[in-house]
């Protein structure tokens, strides 16, 4: 066993993190593998698994509910799993009613809130939405269920770090201090204009329904107040999850390519990690440029080449100059990207892999087996 | 609008389109959306800041923040700069505007599009304006905040301002939106929902696919095979091999999501070339903008 896999698989839960693009997907799928094939109740939660990756984890047709991978599909790949391998789809509007219905004081105001647009909205397009019911899936999953691992993929956001920030941003607008001090006291009355009227003598009411139109503040204040007295059970239990985070038998993996940009936001969420003591478990830069040339000798010319190929059916037309050409951008790219990585690891004190991009695509049981064999 | 996922080089594209319409002599804007900002440092210039600046002759870089431009918009709503300060800048107010849902999309949308309809003298102010959006999810939900508003808002200044928007959205003579991919199967993926969803949700017209990063087709399928044989030589030769049957095996997978993508989008297309390390950064935009220059978008419609 190298690094990576060593410490995810002394947690309990793994969370997959890093910028769009990176595969965090396919990693989170083989550590999970990983560890049912020696043994262990794996589950796997993905949020958008590519079509292929997805069918051989047996989830093409399933939402919100866990499933446990078929033996025939292990069969299949030539693998045995010694323990169970399960695997589910974040359902993001699902998880939200569920986590509505748990909060609602009765089935009139979960109704009210689950018919109110503004809600619908929220709960299936408002940007931090998926981050945050990603959260509560996991809570859920750790609280209710025996798993021996978990591993979570995270949602595909622009930055890394949205995956940390947006519940917040979130509960901010649930539990909104200034729009109940501007609109609480009224609404309950049906006055909405009243509370806003006594703030500023009439000011602020007035230009704020100029910039929103009186309508759209009413919305928001019918939706907010459905919400009241739900708000704290709310926030009590986000705030579980981040205890669940920094607890030790939890592990981040930082999942990047090794393109600039990735980089960067690795090491940013690593810095936020370490600063909120919240346990990194390992590295991996993945689809990366295999060195092909190592050492210090001078790339071969299309001359060098020549001979060789001549001994083994020939060089027409132009391929020794097409071979010397294909290999030095080859290692222009590998040295780039090394000296990017170098940065990275040398940053960030953790277990690391290094995944070379592999010919094809990672679609099924044995190449994730193979993916974690170099984690 | 530029838009695609996450990596695929939006802003370069971007870039690259702002130099070939200022080399036709057009006055242009690149807006960026609360980004990091790297447009002007792919143009060579010092990073705009939430002002525009001009980053070459004729060419003017913005990048484009909530706070900001809720600033701009409320005091262009409400007239004066003394009210917007007394009320908006209100602490409370301030956490009261952050969290209406789509407010501060609409007033992000609203700078940008407010921009390309503002006049200088009787004349456009700018020729072209490039929008260089966020990726996939937040550039629907970006585009999506005039219809939104229209389903959901009654009468009031907000509906007056999100059916001007709306209509020059919509308007095929100003607005096209350009999707931009790369030859690999998520990025695909995306660029097909991404584009269903423009069709039937936003209704924006569509009107290019710019296929990035494309590695040429450098072996032919006889070279590929022998290549597989050489792999194993002593080095120089076995290295080499590797490489050039990695860089075939590539190609040919690049091809098949080419060929998935044109067939999947019908959309004009423009292939890019995948550029070597050297190129990264200020040479690639100049390199790019040459190869939309010598083929630019074609095919249906």
């Amino acid at each position: 066993m190298t690094a990576v896999r060593e410490t995810a698989a002394s947690r309990r839960i793994v969370v997959c993190v890093g910028s769009g693009g990176v595969g965090k997907t396919t990693v989170a799928a083989a550590i999970a593998l990983d560890r049912a094939l020696s043994g262990g109740r794996v589950l796997v939660c993905t949020i958008d698994p590519a079509r292929r990756l997805a069918n051989a984890l047996g989830l093409s047709s399933l939402g919100n509910v866990e499933s446990r991978v078929p033996d025939h599909k292990f069969a299949e790949a030539g693998l045995r799993a010694k323990g169970e391998l399960h695997a589910m789809m974040l359902d993001v509007k699902r998880t939200w009613d569920d986590l509505v219905a748990r909060h609602a004081p009765d089935p009139a105001r979960r109704e009210r809130i689950l018919k109110n647009r503004l809600y619908q909205q929220m709960s299936s397009a408002l940007a931090g939405s998926q981050e945050y019911m990603a959260m509560e899936k996991l809570y859920e999953l750790a609280t209710d269920r025996d798993y021996d691992l978990i591993v979570l993929d995270t949602p595909p956001t622009a930055h890394a770090l949205d995956f940390l920030d947006a519940p917040d941003r979130i509960l901010d607008f649930l539990g909104n201090d200034a729009a109940r001090v501007l609109l609480a006291p009224a609404i309950g009355a049906g006055k909405l204009g009243l509370r806003l009227a006594q703030i500023g003598g009439g000011y602020v009411a007035k230009t704020l329904a100029r910039f929103t139109g009186q309508a759209a503040l009413s919305d928001l204040g019918d939706f907010l107040q459905g919400f009241q007295g739900m708000y704290e059970g709310f926030k009590d239990r986000a705030g579980a999850v981040r205890a669940l985070l920094s607890r030790p038998e939890v592990g981040f993996v930082l999942v990047t390519s090794p393109s600039p940009i990735s980089i960067d936001e690795a090491m940013a969420f690593h810095e936020r990690l370490h600063a909120e003591s919240m346990p990194v478990a390992g590295l991996v830069a993945n689809r990366v440029t295999p060195d092909l040339w190592p050492g210090a000798a001078p790339l071969p010319s299309p001359e060098d080449l020549a001979p060789p190929l001549d001994a083994r059916g020939g060089n027409d037309p132009g391929l020794a100059r097409r071979l010397a050409e294909t290999l030095a951008e080859h290692q222009a790219l590998a040295s780039a990207e090394r000296r990017a990585l170098e940065r990275l690891f040398e940053s960030v004190s953790a277990p690391y892999a290094v995944v070379p991009r592999l010919e094809s695509d990672v679609h099924d049981l044995r190449g994730l087996a193979r993916l974690a064999e170099r984690l | 609008m530029v838009t695609g996922k996450g990596g695929v080089g939006k802003s370069t594209v971007s870039a690259a389109l702002a130099v070939l319409a200022a080399r036709a002599g057009k006055r242009v804007l690149v807006c960026e959306v609360n980004a990091r900002e790297r447009i002007a440092p792919l143009l060579g210039a010092p990073p705009a800041g939430s002002s525009v600046r001009e980053a070459r002759p004729g060419l003017f870089t913005l990048n484009v923040t909530p706070h900001e431009a809720m600033r701009e918009y409320g005091i262009m709503v409400l007239k004066f700069r003394t009210i917007y300060d007394a009320v908006f800048e209100n602490r409370l107010v301030r956490h009261f505007l952050r969290v209406i849902p789509s407010l501060a999309e609409l007033v992000t949308l609203g700078k940008i599009l407010f921009e390309a309809k503002s006049e200088e003298r009787g004349r456009p102010r700018w020729d072209v304006v490039i929008v260089d959006a966020p990726a996939t999810g937040h550039a629907v939900q970006l585009l999506r905040v005039p219809s939104a508003l229209l389903d959901t808002v009654p009468a009031g200044p907000l509906r007056g301002d999100a059916e001007w928007m709306q209509a020059l959205l919509l308007d095929p003579v100003r607005t096209a939106l350009a999707i931009v991919t790369l030859p690999e199967e998520m990025p695909v993926n995306e660029a097909i929902e991404l584009d269903a969803q423009v069709r039937n949700e936003l209704g924006i017209p569509r009107a290019a696919l710019f296929v990035n990063a494309m590695p040429e087709v450098r072996f032919t399928h006889e070279e590929e095979t022998r290549l597989e044989s050489l792999v194993g030589a002593p080095p120089p030769l076995g290295p080499a091999a590797t490489a050039a049957r990695l860089q075939a095996l590539r190609a040919e997978q690049a091809q098949r999501y080419l060929a998935r993508a044109r067939a999947a989008l019908d959309l004009p297309t423009t292939v890019l070339p995948l550029l070597p390390v050297a190129e990264w950064g200020a040479e690639a935009v100049e390199r790019i903008a040459d190869a939309i220059a010598a083929a630019p978008p074609q095919g249906a419609p």
